[in-house]
């Protein structure tokens, strides 16, 4: 099927996301808290559009709107661009110092904020991805703790998490850089808690944490996995094939 | 340390099927019990439902309801609903603060008083409102605090 984003004709699969349909024909919609692999989160509400379906208009989020039949897609009217602005504000009030929001202030002109002020320290704009992301592991380690202007993101009592392994999924995905991680003399620190990173056995590159490893082994396999890091498997691999092309 | 007796939340736990959908009752019955979450409940709530323990720890820190701190013998609840702001519910609270000496949020030092503020008990029409427990107070006015409260036993934290 066929949609407009913008006055351009872009072709569409039944139950697509808007905000993906228009990524993938090249006009860009700002978005934070939208992973490919990891839909749903919506909180972020920076990648709202209009859509017009059967002749209305409602202002949607394009990372969860699916296409379901005919449509035009505005992802820049004037009434988005004003409603951005005001994410942008009120992103901006919750982590003022953050590099990415404040490269969207400056994408959208907006002055320097005299109504809002916020956390100078505080990066992270709770949108639950990192959560989302350990869930989808089969770990969850972290969790949103408690509610309202005390929300945040941590494990258990603020306590090195008995559960985490370290793969570092969690800091990965987070759009804002929030969630520190640091891997020094092969150790990771994450989280309040310490890993031992283990080395690939091709490349000597240290590449995940110890329990990460023991972890893989568990799900799938002591064979399948697990001594090599991602490069070296995929040479590895590629290595194999090419080998036995030429038998 | 946490010198309790846990036993009664295994009686807890074997009311309910182990299945998730039960989780906020099973919290709210530990917390009717011991007055709060006891760390070791949660644990143990994570093994008889296989739920992991961030969500445990996210919906006992959600939930007004729910305390991880021990709670004071008797909970006191101020609304700070819309109606009863406009009707100095600060007052109450800040009256409150003088006879019990403490904050909303935390529990007297010898263990008998919580102090809480909520959003609308749904009577406004009598604001301010005021719940010790399960009692219910209407038409609170500062000079009543420290009757109501004596109601409950000596107010050991009383500054002479
Ligand atoms: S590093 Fe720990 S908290 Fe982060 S996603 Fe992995 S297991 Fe979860
Ligand atoms: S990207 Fe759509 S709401 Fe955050
Ligand atoms: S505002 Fe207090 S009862 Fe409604």
């Amino acid at each position: 099927m066929e949609i407009i984003i913008d006055g351009k004709k872009c072709e569409a699969q039944y139950g697509e996301y808007v905000l993906n349909v228009a990524r993938r024909n090249g006009i860009q919609i700002p978005a934070l808290c939208h992973y490919d692999a990891l839909p749903g989160q919506a909180t972020c509400r920076l990648c709202i559009v209009e859509v017009e379906e059967g002749g209305r208009k409602k202002v949607v989020t394009s990372c969860v709107f699916p296409v379901t039949g005919e449509m035009q897609v505005f992802t820049n009217s004037e009434k988005i661009q004003r409603m951005r602005k005001n994410i942008i504000r009120l992103l901006s009030a919750r982590a003022p110092n953050n590099e990415f929001i404040k490269k969207l202030r400056q994408e959208y002109g907006l002055l320097p904020e005299t109504r809002f002020s916020g956390d100078d320290k505080e990066n992270c704009i709770l949108c639950g991805l990192c959560v989302r992301a350990c869930d989808e592991t089969g770990i969850s380690a972290i969790s949103t703790v408690n509610r309202g202007i005390e929300k945040k993101v941590s494990t258990p009592f603020d306590e090195a998490s008995e559960a985490c392994i370290g793969c570092g999924a969690c800091a990965f995905v987070c759009p804002t850089g929030a969630i520190k991680m640091l891997d020094e003399n092969g150790i990771r620190h994450l989280w309040n808690k310490d890993f031992e990173l283990v080395r690939c056995e091709k490349c000597g590159e240290y590449f995940a944490t110890r329990e990460h490893i023991e972890y893989m082994k568990k799900k799938y396999g002591e064979d399948k996995c697990c001594s090599f890091c991602e490069k070296c498997r995929k040479r590895i691999a590629g290595e194999k094939m090419a080998a036995s092309y030429r038998k | 340390m946490e010198l309790q007796d846990f036993s009664h939340v295994r009686a807890i736990l074997e009311h309910y099927p182990p299945e998730r959908r039960f989780l906020l009752a099973i919290l709210q019955d530990i917390q009717k019990h011991y007055n709060y979450i006891p760390r070791a409940s949660l644990e143990m709530v994570r093994d008889y439902l296989d739920v992991p323990l961030s969500k445990l720890y996210s919906m006992a820190t959600f939930y007004k309801a729910l305390s991880l701190k021990p709670k004071g013998k008797h909970v006191i609840k101020v609304c700070d609903g819309t109606a009863c702001h406009i009707k100095s519910s600060q007052v109450i609270i800040d009256e409150i603060k003088k006879v019990l000496n403490i904050v909303p949020g935390t529990t007297t030092g010898d263990g008998k008083f919580s102090l809480e503020t909520v959003n609308c008990l749904g009577s406004c029409a009598v604001s301010p409102v005021m719940v010790i427990d399960d009692r219910f107070y209407g038409r609170v006015a500062p000079s009543m605090v420290r009757d109501i409260l004596a109601e409950y036993g000596r107010l050991e934290n009383e500054r002479a």
